[in-house]
């Protein structure tokens, strides 16, 4: 939408098309990026915070002399953030160099580029395609070619043992997402995002906001297997293996430092939010109003689809300190002897509901 | 497939257990939270009044500390130290109990005992130390104890002592002498007696 | 260690790992994921101490056997001490046989505490850890009060124990034990029964009872594998025959006996059966009595030797003591029960995957200070 926007708007589009789109796109890219750090400072403190609660402390205080992490540590995701910055960049010397480099820039392209078609609110919405939802599946997963380019450019065991475990949970968890998804497709008969939104309008059995979520109970389950899923394709506990700390010291990221380190951490938060956001546009009405008809303008619309998208990321922090790991072969059980099987059923589940009731 | 199905069962209500219990943490944070914000507040050490006589224990281990106007010298607690971090060089002194002004020597500890030895060296290796406490006991004078004891009136409480330098948590107790120095010493006192 | 064929691959796990529980090197023969072959290289952490021993004098032992296992350090000065007033012939005051036994069951409660909770991060569970850790420190908080020292105490010396008791004392361990039994069901609701950690842990490294007796492992690995054998009940050193306590083992709730999960079990129920004796022992605490009588002016025993084994959170911690009759012992042998439960890793763990070797070994509950010594 913004950048069709853009491009419409732009008074030289009729002479160079191509720069037109350039320079559309790159203002739409910067707004994004600038979100993507500053939502992963928001979420580290958060995580730090919410981490530390769980287990009885209070986190980064901030005490002391000096400039330290101000006030209940708000400043400390930035303290992290600096210090990794300033980290020496140590590239070992048996490494592939080039793929090394590489890999990072992979992994956050994948996470980077599926924001283009998150919808923040009922304007705010980079490019509203006819395929979105498809679209942001498919770029989501390109993250792993950049685990396993670190993977293997690292020369290390570890590294190489989590490359291979992450490609493999990767891949295997793109199935049930997907098929998750298509259960909301087929009632929605649209993939364009806005679209999906907008089936989710109005109320349902006279009080509900007309969720997905809460469309029936095929929908309700098919939100639990992608959420699920959704966790594990960004890594993280219980389905954490590929970086699991306790056995593979740090997985793939093992050799990496600083900088570098630092975009595969951000491509975790970021990926975090794209798969909240989705399950929050898909599922949970995006920027619907939970209340039909209440506070429905563009701006809370950006506020529900926030609020939602961190209510979702609250949860994976919640897992995060309360389960232990998954072994891998256990993970692939989940997937292919459960969820899987759910998710095809749940296919053949909407339709006949489809069918019978709606 | 019952077997299935109780096995899905089991799984969701452990993990909604599980996420209950760390819920209540994250709620209740306020009662449960036992982080000590360290600078500004400190861990409470144990009371010092423990109900018996102080001279007999010494309850906090934090520092080896020495009076060294008390030491007599007698090596008790240099033969007792397991790891030998304790090292003591004696001179004898002309006449027993006499103070020796000059090198600042005291003839008489606290307990009355007339002092033989001038302690001409006293150093204790704290980062050789392993706080076993078994030198404090055979001293007879109680003159080597650990800070935070029976005497911390006088010695505050040093459990987060820190140095830059390795050499700097030798502590040296004695004042350096030599044997010329202490007979130069109790020949001029005497010349002045006389 | 075995020909590394073609499609295998040697793996360093340590010395510097996350989870190797000290400074352990075990080099792995993989197959992919899958274990071939194990065989763990220590002495990482040797610092002479047999050695050392045999040129300090018999109280200045005493700080060398909390460094063993520095876990339990109580423990480890119970056992030496035993050994000793067996050796030299010492009847030592009642009450300080009580004060031993509460202060060698406090500890065993804080080292079980350690082993569940760093078993928990083992598999991924960063949260029991914590709570476990948050406990273990009251207990800490306890000796601290009493002998001043939080990890290594010396506090049992031979004929006696180096402090009295403070006052408040049995209100504090009471107040303690009032404080953690109702923990244990939360550690139950939050790790024991999870889904996932039953899933991680049963039918995992199944130590048969066969092997772990063969093998000579002993404590609540044996106890797992669902052998009755507990040195406080079979062979009461001290005072322990006077205590009412049960001794729990495996019984292959989740899975096979003697799987990983029977011996974190065990090691569960045994904290309440510490706390059965913990409380049996304070209502019992004698009131008066100097800790200090029998402690000899100059520890010099007769011309002998002994062998002491004695129950430690770990297994069967045994001394053997050679004394020629002068003040320093002839030679001084710990036996470690750590070692031979390291010693059954290889056996047990081949054919797992490399998470459940990281499993299996955290379920072992080794201490390398006590292996290398």
């Amino acid at each position: 939408m913004i950048v069709d926007r853009l491009i419409e708007w732009f008074p030289t589009s009729a002479a160079w098309p191509g720069i037109t789109f350039i320079v559309a796109v790159i203002l739409c890219a910067v707004p994004v990026f600038l979100f993507i750090a500053v939502y992963a400072l928001v979420a580290i403190y958060g995580e730090l915070k919410i981490s530390s609660f769980i287990q009885d402390k209070v986190g980064p205080m901030g005490q002391g002399v000096g400039l330290h992490a101000w006030r209940w540590g708000l400043l400390q995701p930035v303290a992290d953030a600096l210090k990794l910055i300033l980290k020496e960049d140590i590239i070992p010397s048996s490494a592939d160099k080039k793929l090394f480099i590489l890999a990072p820039f992979i992994v956050f392209i994948g996470a980077f580029i599926a924001f283009s078609a998150l919808p923040f609110s009922q304007t705010l919405i980079i490019a509203d395609m006819n395929i979105g939802i498809f679209y942001i599946l498919a770029v989501s997963s390109l993250g792993v070619i950049g685990i396993i380019l670190a993977g293997w450019s690292s020369n290390n065991k570890w590294s190489l043992y989590g490359a291979m475990r992450s490609a493999a949970q990767i891949v295997s968890y793109e199935i049930p997402a997907a098929l998750s998804i298509v259960a909301v497709i087929m009632l929605t008969s649209t993939m364009s995002m806005q679209g999906i939104i907008q089936y989710q309008s109005g109320l349902i059995w006279g009080f509900l906001p007309n969720w997905l979520l809460f469309n029936n109970p095929f929908t309700f389950l098919a939100f639990f297997i992608f959420f699920i899923s959704g966790v594990a394709e960004c890594n993280r506990t219980p389905f954490d293996i590929p970086e699991a700390e306790s056995e593979l010291v740090a997985g793939a990221f093992t050799e990496y430092s600083g900088m570098r380190y630092a975009f595969f951490f951000l491509s975790e938060y970021a990926n975090m939010f794209v798969v909240s956001g989705v399950a929050a546009s898909a599922f949970m009405g995006g920027w619907q109003s939970p209340i039909p008809g209440m506070l429905d303008t563009p701006g809370w619309g950006l506020f529900w689809f926030m609020s939602k998208s961190m209510f979702l990321i609250f949860m994976m922090i919640w897992f995060r300190w309360t389960f232990p790991r998954l072994r891998v072969d256990q993970l692939m059980d989940v997937c292919w002897k459960g969820f899987i099987p759910i998710s095809l059923v749940n296919i053949f589940g909407v339709g006949i509901w489809h069918l019978i009731v709606g | 497939m019952g077997n299935y199905l109780r096995n899905i069962w089991e799984t969701i209500t452990t993990m909604l257990t599980g996420m209950r219990v760390t819920f209540q943490h994250l709620w209740l944070i306020r009662r449960n939270n036992v982080t000590l914000q360290y600078p500004e507040e400190r861990w409470p050490r144990p009371e010092r009044d423990i109900g018996f006589d102080h001279s007999n224990y010494n309850v906090i281990r934090s520092r080896l500390h020495v009076d060294i106007d008390d030491c007599i010298g007698c090596l008790k607690c240099e033969r007792a130290c397991p790891v030998d971090c304790i090292k003591i060089d004696t001179v004898k002194v002309p006449n027993r109990g006499e103070d020796i002004h000059s090198i600042g020597h005291t003839g008489i500890t606290a307990n009355g005992t007339k002092k033989a030895m001038v302690v001409s060296r006293f150093d204790i290796d704290m980062s050789e130390c392993c706080y076993c406490n078994l030198c404090v006991y055979p001293c007879p004078e109680e003159c080597i104890y650990m800070t935070g004891g029976p005497n911390s009136e006088k010695h505050e409480i040093d459990y987060e002592f820190s140095q830059y330098d390795r050499n700097d948590l030798i502590f040296r107790f004695a004042k350096k002498v030599s044997d010329e120095e202490i007979e130069s010493a109790t020949s001029i006192s005497s010349e002045r007696e006389s | 260690m075995g020909i590394v064929k073609g499609d295998q691959m040697v793996l360093n796990i340590g010395p510097q790992h996350p989870s190797t529980h000290g400074v352990l090197r075990l080099k792995v023969v993989t197959d992919g994921e899958i274990v071939s072959d194990i065989e763990p290289i220590i002495g990482y952490l040797h610092r002479c101490f047999e050695k050392h021993c045999e040129n300090s004098t018999y109280e200045q032992v005493i700080p060398f056997t909390d460094r063993c296992d520095y876990i339990a350090s109580m423990n480890n000065n119970f056992g030496y001490v035993v050994a000793m007033e067996k050796l030299m012939e010492i009847k030592v005051p009642d009450r300080v046989e009580y004060i031993r036994i509460i202060m060698a069951e406090l500890n065993r409660i804080a080292s079980h505490l350690l082993a569940l909770g760093v078993y928990g991060l083992d598999v991924g569970a960063f949260t029991p850890f914590l709570y476990m850790f948050r406990d273990r420190e009251r207990i800490l908080d306890i000796f601290e009060l009493t002998c001043g020292a939080r990890l290594l105490y010396n506090y049992m010396w031979v004929g006696g124990v180096s402090h009295d008791l403070p006052v408040g004392f049995v209100e504090t361990v009471y107040g303690f034990l009032d404080y953690f039994e109702p923990k244990l069901k939360e550690y139950n609701e939050i790790l024991t029964y999870n889904k996932i950690f039953i899933e991680r842990t049963a039918d995992v490294g199944v130590l048969p009872p066969e092997v772990a007796i063969s093998y000579g492992v002993s404590g609540p690995n044996l106890r797992g594998s669902g052998v009755k054998w507990d040195l406080r009940k079979d062979e009461p050193y001290s005072i322990y025959e006077r205590f009412d306590f049960d001794v729990p083992i495996g019984e292959g709730t989740v899975g096979t006996t003697g799987d990983c999960w029977d011996r974190f079990y065990v090691r569960m129920l045994e904290m309440t059966e510490s706390a059965k004796i913990l409380r049996q022992a304070l209502k019992d605490l004698p009131q008066d009595g100097d800790v200090h009588q029998a402690i000899p002016k100059k520890i010099r025993p007769p011309k002998g030797s002994i062998y002491q084994r004695t129950e430690s959170p770990r297994g069967d911690l045994a001394y053997y003591i050679i004394s020629d009759g002068s003040p320093q012992p002839y030679r001084l042998k710990m036996r470690s029960p750590a070692f031979t439960a390291l010693s059954v890793l290889n056996e047990i763990s081949r054919g797992w995957m490399l998470s459940d070797v990281i499993a299996i070994l955290g379920s072992l509950d080794i201490v390398l200070g006590e292996i290398d010594r």
